[in-house]
């Protein structure tokens, strides 16, 4: 049991340490907390059977590292647009592509247009 | 013959016209699209709406552009930079052209569509990566529209003359496949946006496609409950937790 939790312990701060650095950082709280519980029930276990492996101090401080990173990110990091020149280029390219579609279209006569019926099911 | 009846009397007796009073060029609604689990919030991508006046020497045409990119802590990730628009008619936003242009990580997509409602046929023209072309033509029912021409079309229904629990169904072309997609009014709601509190038409949103959109009651959209009826917030149900759609800045307003 003991050896179980402190596995479980290491796996879930671990995965808090690498969600916490990429952009889903905000979810880093979810292993965070399960390698708290974990933690703190080796941390129980192994103090009952007399003897606090090393292992378990570190879980914790991964797991305080990665709360800390979490938490700087949220605050200090705004969420900023990246580089859209590209996608602004291409709208200018796939309008003047439009018009000269649009010029060809024959059936292009707004008069001859009427409104659209839409059926509603009760 | 009986099919026919119920189709006619249906059409006849709940027929409302749909006339656009709601959007006019030069309006610019902006988005956060974000991850919600378990109320854990993670926003992925800003996306866009506008609408702008396109003249040719036939006629003056709307032109519904909506474009959605990630911020930029996601873009050494998953890359997206997606551009959909739309051409249509500005009083009935009946479409005649719309471009597709999706930009997804190393995936890249066009799609080109030219209407023509005379036959009820699409010219559709896909191209891919390493420039492999495809052109396909598709029948398509009276009504149907593009994915940017419907979500734009839901603003001209009435919403002040339903009854909670009404539904409206419609055909949209996406992917050269014609869908059913249906709204359901809810009812109004007050919602805390960016933009202020807002009286909205609350509506669920489904399709007969299950993979195109989760279950019949699991996505919804919220429409401020004014002449604009501009969409201020949307939740829709993927896999793991809610993908949410919540209004940035809205300018240009026609009312």
């Amino acid at each position: 049991m003991k050896k179980i939790v402190t596995i479980l312990a290491i796996i879930t701060s671990i995965l808090a340490i690498i969600i916490a650095v990429l952009p889903v950082s905000n979810l880093a709280i979810f292993p965070a907390i399960a390698a708290l519980v974990f933690g703190l029930g080796a941390f129980y276990l192994s103090k009952k059977s007399g003897q606090v492996k090393k292992i378990i101090q570190f879980t914790f401080l991964l797991t305080i590292i990665a709360l800390a990173v979490t938490t700087y990110k949220a605050i200090f990091n705004t969420t900023e647009l990246g580089n859209t020149d590209t996608l602004i280029k291409k709208e200018a390219e796939l309008k003047e592509e439009a018009i000269e579609e649009l010029e060809e279209l024959e059936e292009l006569d707004l008069e001859e247009l009427e409104i659209e019926d839409i059926v509603i099911e009760e | 013959m009986k099919h026919l009846k119920i189709l006619l009397f249906l059409l006849f007796s709940t027929t409302l016209i749909g006339q656009n009073n709601a959007i006019a060029a030069g309006e610019k609604l902006t988005y956060t699209a974000s991850y919600n689990m378990s109320g854990i919030l993670t926003d992925l991508a800003q996306v866009t709406m506008e609408t702008s006046a396109v003249k040719t020497s036939k006629a003056a045409l709307l032109r519904l552009k909506c474009t959605a990119a990630t911020y930029s802590k996601w873009d050494n990730f998953f890359k997206i930079r997606d551009l959909y628009e739309s051409y249509v008619n500005p009083k009935t936003l009946t479409p005649y052209l719309y471009n597709r242009n999706i930009n997804e990580g190393s995936y890249f997509k066009k799609m080109k569509y030219s209407y023509s409602h005379k036959t009820k046929t699409v010219k559709s023209v896909q191209t891919k990566k390493n420039n492999y072309v495809e052109n396909k033509n598709v029948s398509i029912s009276a009504g149907t529209k593009d994915i940017v021409s419907t979500l734009y079309m839901l603003r001209v229904f009435n919403y002040a003359s339903m009854s909670k629990g009404q539904s409206k169904s419609f055909n949209i072309l996406f992917d050269r496949k014609e869908l059913k997609g249906q709204i359901t009014y809810l009812g109004k709601e007050t919602i805390a946006t960016a933009i202020g509190d807002k009286i909205c038409y609350k509506l669920a949103i489904g399709s007969n496609q299950t993979n195109v959109l989760q279950g019949k009651n699991n996505n919804f959209l919220w429409l401020t409950a004014d002449e604009n009826k501009i969409p201020v917030y949307g939740k829709f149900k993927i896999p793991v937790g809610n993908g949410e759609l919540k209004i940035k800045s809205a300018t240009g307003l026609k009312n």
